[in-house]
């Protein structure tokens, strides 16, 4: 495996001494802060217009952190889902271009160290991304306070929709570590995989106008139906293995790729 | 230390390498010639286990490079057509990085990576970024990566291709201090590299075999009682055109005035 560390080491130097990586963080902490302060806006205004007698057993079921973080880490996986092709695109199809591929497939390095050592980096990046998501419920508990004086954010929910972040992260970088390994071209990789992954996200769309089987089958296939249990503090099975198989499937597939260039 | 059997590689319709056969012993240095778009290239990618050989096989240091890739790719240095280097890195990262993937003992890196940058002359530019070093430094750089280790074999496409003549006469003389120690293929246009460096010269034309011998047999072979000796570059001339143009002789003789030329540049 140390042809792996080298590899995920390389990768993450070249992630961090060109723009990409950091673009991608600037955007996502844009867009969360927006979505952040329009959540905690809109809870105020609901807050606020609630009479003081009904409104006492509404606001103890209303919880601050399915209002607002729930809601900033939903609309945080789609940007999730649009920034990962961006981040993935380069990382073989940019070898195969440079000619830099020739280099690791004549090194004493197995297919899958290569695969193994870009998808390390990949997730790397893709903890960063999210943690600067973290940042939000934590500024959140520092200016508000508890009903019962507590912590205003349940941690415990936190804690799960960052885990459902993370896991959806993975699934997006190994499908789209796997578009890059079928490419030269890093655009095409990158609006290949973005297609895939947008696809797979709105893929409930069909759910809402079909029924039965073909229901049941666009919310088990759509990344963003398997991210809800964990926003509302759950974590289920199914879910789990969910990101987990497509991780499996993008990182085997890319093996199979980068092997059977040997064959071709 | 190498042998080449029955190799063929084929590109869906385009044969870029035909039935090529040919062995080379341990210490031995092949000079690869050949016009563009002989094959020379594609031979190299199949010995270095980078593309599959469409049929027959090919031994490197005893093992078959499709059936154990990895056991041949831990004992050859490759310096490929097109350096491999990553314009956003610095030599000496991209260095460290080679010594990684070559699994070389993490202790003795500093001091290898120092060793191939001197071998390669590259020690003054170790810390600037690739991409905006000039072709032949880049060159340089793809060299030193080959180096990495000290392999037994190495196999070097165009090594000189980019580099000015003193640097090409400093690669000429450190292919000379390889020599012995370790098996040699390099190819390349520059015929008075073959003559000074290579002891055996394997000529390639579309893809197959035309001639693989040592310097003396293929004077003795095509130009039957000259006297030349090595410092004489236009013999070398003569017998290429012999070989790869349909023409022979007659095609080669205007050749003479330019071989004068790259005899200078040679810089012997
Ligand atoms: N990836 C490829 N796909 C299709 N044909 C190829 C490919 N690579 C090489 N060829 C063809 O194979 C033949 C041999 O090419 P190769 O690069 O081995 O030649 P070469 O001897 O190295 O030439 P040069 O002296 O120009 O470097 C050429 O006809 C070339 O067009
Ligand atoms: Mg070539």
């Amino acid at each position: 495996m140390r042809g792996a560390l080298a590899i995920a080491k390389k990768e993450l130097n070249v992630y961090f001494t060109t723009p990409i990586a950091y673009v991608a963080f600037m955007v996502m902490a844009f867009f969360a802060a927006q979505f952040f302060t329009g959540s905690v806006e809109a809870y105020r205004n609901f807050v606020t217009r609630m009479s003081p007698y009904e409104g006492q057993q509404m606001l103890e079921q209303l919880n601050l952190t399915d209002v607002v973080v729930s809601r900033l880490f939903a609309s945080v996986g789609v940007f999730i889902v649009i920034s990962a092709p961006f981040l993935s695109m380069r990382l073989v199809a940019e070898e195969k271009r440079a000619r830099t591929f020739e280099l690791l497939m004549t090194s004493p390095v197995r297919p899958f160290e290569i695969v193994a050592g870009k998808y390390l980096a990949a997730l790397v990046v893709m903890a960063v991304s999210i943690a600067i998501v973290a940042a939000f419920p934590v500024i959140l508990s520092l200016f508000a306070r508890g009903a019962k004086g507590g912590s205003a954010v349940e941690w415990q929910t936190v804690g799960t929709g960052l885990l459902g972040l993370f896991l959806l992260g993975a699934m997006c970088m190994a499908v789209g570590l796997f578009v890059s390994s079928l490419t030269e071209s890093v655009i095409v990789a990158a609006l290949v995989s973005l297609i895939v992954l947008l696809a797979l996200w709105v893929v409930t769309i069909f759910a809402v106008a079909g029924e039965g089987p073909l229901r049941d089958l666009a919310r088990g296939m759509s990344s963003s139906e398997h991210l809800m249990a964990f926003l509302q503090g759950r974590i289920e099975l199914k879910d789990v293995v969910y990101y987990l198989s497509f991780v499996a499937l993008g990182l085997w597939l890319t093996d199979r790729a980068i092997e059977g260039h040997r064959w071709a | 230390m190498i042998e080449v059997s029955h190799l063929t590689k084929r590109y869906r319709d385009r044969v870029a390498v035909d039935d090529l056969s040919f062995t080379v012993q341990k210490g031995e240095v092949i000079g690869f010639l050949g016009p563009n778009g002989a094959g020379k290239s594609t031979t190299m990618r199949v010995l270095t286990g980078f593309i599959p050989a469409t049929s027959g096989t090919a031994k490197v240091a005893g093992f078959d490079v499709f059936e154990e890739p990895l056991e041949v790719k831990r004992r050859v240095g490759y310096l490929p057509e097109y350096p491999p280097v990553y314009a956003d890195m610095t030599p000496r990262a991209y260095l460290a990085f080679c010594a990684g993937l070559k699994k070389l003992p993490r202790p003795g890196v500093k001091a290898e990576i120092d060793r191939v940058a001197q071998l390669a002359r590259i020690e003054d530019v170790l810390d600037r970024v690739t991409g905006n070093l000039s072709k032949g430094f880049r060159q340089r750089v793809g060299l030193a990566q080959a180096l990495l280790g000290d392999p037994e074999v190495l196999i070097l496409d165009e090594p000189t291709v980019g580099l000015d003549p003193l640097q090409i006469r400093e690669v000429r003389e450190l292919v000379k201090t390889l020599a012995g120690k370790h098996t040699l293929i390099l190819s390349t246009h520059i015929l008075s590299e073959v003559a000074m460096t290579c002891q055996k010269v394997l000529v390639i034309h579309e893809g197959k075999l035309v001639d693989f011998d040592t310097l003396d047999g293929l004077i003795a072979k095509h130009l039957p009682g000259r006297r030349v000796t090595l410092d004489d570059i236009a013999f070398l001339e003569e017998i290429y055109s012999k070989l790869v143009l349909p023409g022979g002789l007659q095609a080669a003789s205007p050749v003479a005035p330019t071989s004068a030329a790259s005899a200078a540049t040679g810089g012997r």
